[in-house]
């Protein structure tokens, strides 16, 4: 610690003073600042902002700003951890380019599509943007209005911009980003539980005796859940770690058993080993006698592209993808035997011992497992079949739902779980589990929302992928896109997302703190407040809820997510909204705002502003003047009370390092479906798989497809994408800390050595990444930390000046509309500069 | 009707006979220079195909080591580096006395062996013996006072100034004084590691 | 060059934005001005910091970046080539910094005999830097600062 300049100074000239005086100046510990008042900061907890580990940090601040962070030491799910960018959260507010005032594009002193970004008020911003959706609305009904959000919105951002969609402009054209990564998880869950989420929790990581990653980069992705994977298996040495990959990554430095395969194989790898199980006699028979139930899944269900797509007229199932029919035990054992030892490691290029082994780590009954997977899995043109096959195995053998025995799907976002799935911000989807085609969830939905019967419209909205189509195609044109960077991560920039976003038809917003590459490609860029600039709550990967408050301000105009959903919705009344017929049948709804019905209908603005925590500030609860935030969760929460979705009281989770709902009678669940630890499971049922109205899980039986695309002569090698450790998803934070920027800076083609000398390039030559959509400019790396086999590459999408998403192909599973980022066909050519 | 094995019989009878009859038509001085000629090819021969067994071509012939070791050399500095010049497989794992180099040839019989039946032919077998294969050449190298690396490496060409401090540091203390030979810290420099449990400086 | 002269224009770029009215093509900041349709040139690969200087943490909490290269650094089932200096006992020998006290404990905050395991993998918190200056200025302020009221 030094003196600077200006102390120097000040302290000489005090010693002047005194001097001159005749008196000595009091001792003030030389060059150490001691007193308490300036050096006490004020430490509050916050989850992190980034990953669906949710880890909860302790946040240091000072005169408004914040200074420092920390690994929680009261949290279970870190206990005093982060990662590297867990540690830097401190700095992601403060980029020089924090956006501070709406940004609308003029000429001539007007909104014009292809004007400059122009600072505006926040009341010409959203009366332009009202102006533009009431025309959409008029010209071309609901469907033409939509929003793009996010499994990083806070709770009840999420919940707020569900009901403005759903029940204000009675469009379900809302979907999150959670689509692009959680989507084929849900549909996995729905089909063989009939309820969404992990039926354990992050304390099986410490009781199981082996893991298995199924596509999963848990070293990079989730480090935490990774230090206490290491933990365990360093600290128990008899535990076995098996890793599943295309490509060699960090998880492969503490593999016992480690695989690469060949894209796409890992379907058949999985019913392999539910061959090996019933081959060698390993059915847990009991188990599944009493508690599960076997289907035959259609096959052949296309790839979710678009329909006049040759792919698409070819597949026989395409309008009925999720269709099954019964099957017996002895049918799925024939179908699986299919799937031999020597059949699948010719397939998957994965050796016959190495697939022995791993399956005899399911097998053997005196072994608990635990799977782990994340976009390996769910981006994938068949990722629902993946979960649907990885529960198979753990339900043959009935390693589910006891600690250690445990089917996990991870999330990649923050509040993937908790915001995008729980408060059910997907286009066909209502808060806990419900579903727009269903009449009765939708009359429940208008009930709790004090809506009329009728507004919500019964059919699904336009998914992710289809959004971007839609956009194209004009027939979506007024369009706002919160908490994400979609150009930057959509599929295929240049084919749909790029001009549908530029399409002069359409008017496009986009919220965000930083100006991204999304913010670009808008019309009116409106600055938003971030993390611990409001109060939040967030929903980690094994059912944690945990919330924060507002610590610091945002800077200049900047304002939340949730102040814009709802004082927009103050420009709209009822009838230039909702179904005319409606408002004639409940004409007290006539004339009224969609603020008035959607958040003044006497829950939301139930508790007074005087509730709010007199040591934090609550911006959006001062300019509404009620609490805003515990309003919304309380409506919110009524949902899923009583229905095995039960969230706490709203204070409970401001003292709380987060509780796992169900929480029932004050106390949260670790392991669903089990009889003594799920107070929903029955009496005497021992395991209850209470989502199915048999409480029986499902077995499917489905077959190995090819991928979409996979590398011919042409275009020779498969494609990879994915992220880094040092990055958050889009880097749009990450990026603007120089810690983290100078620890991995630029992305770059991860390629084989031999790869690389067979096309005559080297470490570091500058390449172009080339599809049939579109092509990147990067540079070649040929050691590091992924290590690809012949034959695939892998390139990070972080990076803004490095668009892969210009490369890749927008085919998607039929079932949860996800797209294959890990997958296409592509080569790498020299572009003959330096 | 002849069998073959007789035939055969009947052919080496007749070169020994020859060849044990004293020479009728050749001169000494021819004998002698044929006899010189002869073994200088064989000799050559001999050396040609010992020299061909410590190239690297040679060495990655064999799945087992093209697979394992030398996919693992390829990223590290001692195969690609800032100005091209790179270790081969016996530059560092041959020794160039000659007959240093004999005795290693002849415990690489025993490599021969382990080839014919086997020993590391997985990935799995490999890494279970990684260790005692490992030690061998941290025994030789310490034993030689790491002759293979200085080889190339010289204490007296090294300039510490361009070194980074640490590495000037380290060499230094322990290197320059003796207290220390390159193999003691260098280990896993071109391959990965083998179980470091209980070895010297990593405990 | 090019990455000096990408700064020129985002700097110019900024300066606009804070005036009246922006840039609509190039406002993207990370992307140095090149317009998102189109590919700029790829940055050349930068070389990692190697000069051993310990740098100022932004708050003592920080995990300490490295200050030198890790290139084939081994950290596996097999070795921890961190470990080899900076474990307590080898620091003797490599007068490295000794992996702090926390390093030492476990989920319950119990001191162990060595390093806990879930601390094994040290470039999970510890990243060395690459010589490239940051593409954007970053304005935290170190608490130092605002309580000498600088």
């Amino acid at each position: 610690m030094k003196l600077s300049r200006r102390d120097y100074i000040k302290a000489n000239a005090v010693a002047v003073a005194a001097g001159v005086a005749g008196m000595t100046a009091p001792s003030t510990a030389s060059n150490l600042l001691t007193e308490s008042s300036k050096t006490a900061l004020t430490w509050s907890k916050a989850p992190c902002r980034f990953c669906g580990t949710g880890c909860s940090v302790m946040v240091g601040t000072k005169e408004g700003k914040v200074v420092a962070t920390h690994g929680d030491v009261k949290a279970e799910v870190n206990r005093g951890l982060n990662c590297v960018k867990g540690y830097f959260l401190s700095k992601i507010m403060y980029g020089k380019d924090r956006l501070k005032t709406p940004l609308l594009r003029m000429k001539d002193g007007k909104y014009h599509k292809e004007g400059e970004f122009t600072p505006v008020s926040w009341d010409v911003a959203f009366d332009t943007m009202a102006d533009k959706f009431k025309s959409a609305i008029k010209a071309k009904g609901p469907t033409s209005v939509g929003m793009f959000g996010s499994g990083q919105w806070t709770v009840w951002e999420g919940y707020a911009a569900s009901k403005l969609m759903k029940a204000g402009f009675a469009s379900n054209n809302i979907d999150p980003n959670a689509r692009h990564c959680m989507a084929s998880a849900v549909g996995g869950f729905m089909r063989t539980f009939g309820i969404d989420e992990p039926m354990g929790c992050y304390d099986d990581i410490e009781a199981t005796d082996a893991f298995v990653l199924w596509g999963s980069n848990m070293a990079e992705m989730h480090p935490i859940l990774w230090t206490r994977v290491a933990d365990r298996r360093l600290s128990a040495p008899n535990t076995k770690v098996a890793v599943l990959s295309t490509y060699e990554h960090r998880c492969f430095d503490l593999a016992d058993i480690p695989m690469v395969f060949t894209p796409q194989t890992d379907l058949a790898i999985l019913n392999f080993i539910a061959n090996y199980i019933i081959q060698n006699d390993k059915v847990n028979q009991d188990f599944v006698s009493k508690h599960v139930n076997f289907r035959r899944g259609n096959d052949d269900i296309g790839y979710g592209l678009r329909p006049e797509h040759e792919l698409q007229k070819k597949a026989k199932n395409v309008d009925k993808a999720g269709g099954s029919s019964e099957m017996s035990f002895e049918e799925f054992k024939a179908f699986v035997a299919d799937y031999t030892v020597e059949k699948v490691s010719k397939l998957s290029g994965v050796p016959e011992n190495r697939l022995i082994e791993l399956a005899e780590l399911y097998a053997d009954p005196n072994r608990k497992v635990v799977s782990f997977w994340t976009m390996g899995f769910n981006q994938h043109t068949r990722g629902v079949w993946c979960n649907n096959l990885i529960y198979n195995i753990h339900l043959l053998v009935g390693k589910i739902s006891t600690p250690g025995n445990s089917p996990f799907s991870l999330t990649g976002q923050p509040s993937a779980c908790g915001t995008a799935r729980e408060v059910g911000t997907f286009s066909h989807r209502l808060p806990a589990d419900m579903v727009v085609k269903n009449p009765k969830h939708r009359a429940i939905a208008e009930k709790i929302w004090k809506i009329p019967a009728g507004v919500i419209p019964p059919k699904p909205g336009f998914h992710a992928v289809l959004q971007n189509r839609m956009l194209k195609d004009g027939k979506l044109n007024a369009y706002w896109v919160m908490c994400n960077n979609n150009m930057q991560a959509a599929p295929n920039f240049n084919e749909e997302g790029y001009p549908g976003y530029r399409n002069p038809e359409n008017f496009i917003v986009v919220s965000d703190p930083y100006p991204t590459v999304t913010a670009e490609a808008a019309d009116l860029i409106l600055p938003t407040a971030m993390w611990v600039e409001k109060e939040g709550a967030y929903g980690n990967a094994e059912r944690r809820t945990q919330f924060w408050h507002q610590l610091v301000d945002a800077p200049g105009e900047a304002r939340s997510d949730l102040w814009q959903l709802m004082e927009f919705s103050k420009r709209f009344t009822t009838d230039e909204v909702w179904p005319a017929d409606v408002l004639k049948e409940n004409p007290e709804y006539k004339g009224k705002t969609l603020f008035e019905v959607l958040y003044q209908n006497g829950n939301v603005d139930k508790f007074p502003l005087e509730q709010t925590h007199k040591d934090y500030a609550n911006q959006e609860s001062n300019d509404f003047g009620f609490y805003v935030q515990k309003g919304l969760f309380e409506e919110y929460a009524t949902f899923g009370r009583g229905h095995a979705h039960d969230l706490a009281p709203f204070e409970t989770y401001h003292k709380e390092r987060g509780l796992r709902w169900p929480v029932v009678d004050g106390k949260e669940t670790k392991w669903r479906f089990k009889e003594g630890s799920d107070p929903y499971a029955k009496p005497g049922s021992d395991y209850d798989f209470y989502g199915k109205p048999d409480g029986r899980a499902v077995i499917f039986a489905l077959p190995y497809e090819p991928a979409a695309e996979s590398p011919d002569e042409e275009y020779d090698l498969w494609l990879s994408t994915g992220r880094v450790l040092e990055h958050w998803h889009s880097g749009s934070m990450t990026q603007r800390v120089p810690e983290l920027y100078k620890a991995f800076p630029d992305a770059v083609v991860f390629m084989h050595p031999d790869d690389a000398n067979q096309r005559g390039l080297r470490r570091g030559q500058e390449v172009k990444v080339v599809s049939r959509r579109g092509e990147i400019v990067t540079r070649v790396e040929t050691r590091g930390r992924n290590k690809p086999p012949k034959g695939l590459v892998f390139v990070p999408w972080f990076d803004a000046s490095q668009l892969i998403n210009k490369v890749t192909l927008d085919a998607t599973d039929p079932l949860s509309k996800q797209t294959d980022f890990k997958k296409c066909a592509i080569k790498v050519v020299a572009t003959g500069r330096a | 009707m002849l069998t073959p094995f007789k035939k055969i019989w009947e052919l080496v009878c007749r070169i020994w006979s020859s060849a044990n009859r004293p020479a009728k038509h050749l001169s000494i001085g021819f004998l002698t220079i044929g006899g010189f000629v002869a073994g200088v090819m064989f000799w050559g021969g001999f050396n040609t195909a010992l020299e061909y067994t410590n190239t690297e071509e040679f060495c990655v012939s064999c799945h087992e080591m093209g697979d394992n070791v030398f996919v693992e050399l390829k990223p590290t500095i001692h195969y690609s580096n800032r100005s091209g010049v790179r270790a081969t497989c016996p530059d560092c794992h041959v020794p160039h006395n000659w007959t240093d180099k004999i005795s290693r040839k002849m415990q690489a019989s025993k490599e021969v062996w382990g080839k014919l039946f086997g020993t590391i032919n997985t990935r799995e077998k490999f890494q279970a013996e990684r260790r005692r294969l490992a030690g061998h050449e941290w025994d030789r190298l310490k034993a030689n006072n790491s002759l293979e690396c200085r080889n190339c490496h010289s204490t007296e060409s090294m300039d510490i100034t361009v070194q980074s401090t640490r590495a000037a540091e380290a060499h230094q203390a322990f290197l320059f004084t003796g207290e220390k030979t390159c193999i003691d810290c260098h280990k896993g420099i071109a391959h990965e590691l083998p179980d470091m449990t209980g070895v010297e400086g990593w405990e | 060059m090019k990455r000096f002269l990408v700064h020129i224009t985002t700097a110019v770029g900024l300066l606009a934005l804070a005036s009246t009215t922006a840039l609509s093509d190039g406002a993207a900041t990370l992307r140095q001005g090149e317009p998102i349709a189109s590919e700029a040139e790829a940055p050349k690969m930068n070389k990692v910091e190697n000069n051993d200087v310990k740098r100022v943490r932004n708050y003592p909490e920080q995990p300490p970046t490295i200050p030198h290269q890790t290139r084939d650094y081994e950290i596996s089932l097999n070795a921890n080539k961190c470990l080899s200096c900076h474990a307590r006992t080898r620091t003797g020998e490599s007068q490295a910094p000794m992996v702090s006290v926390t390093h030492y404990m476990d989920r319950d905050n119990q001191v162990l005999a060595t390093v806990s395991p879930r601390r094994y993998f040290c470039n999970q918190c510890h990243v060395t830097q690459v010589t490239a200056p940051p593409l954007v200025e970053n304005e935290f302020i170190d608490v130092e600062h605002i309580i000498k009221g600088e």
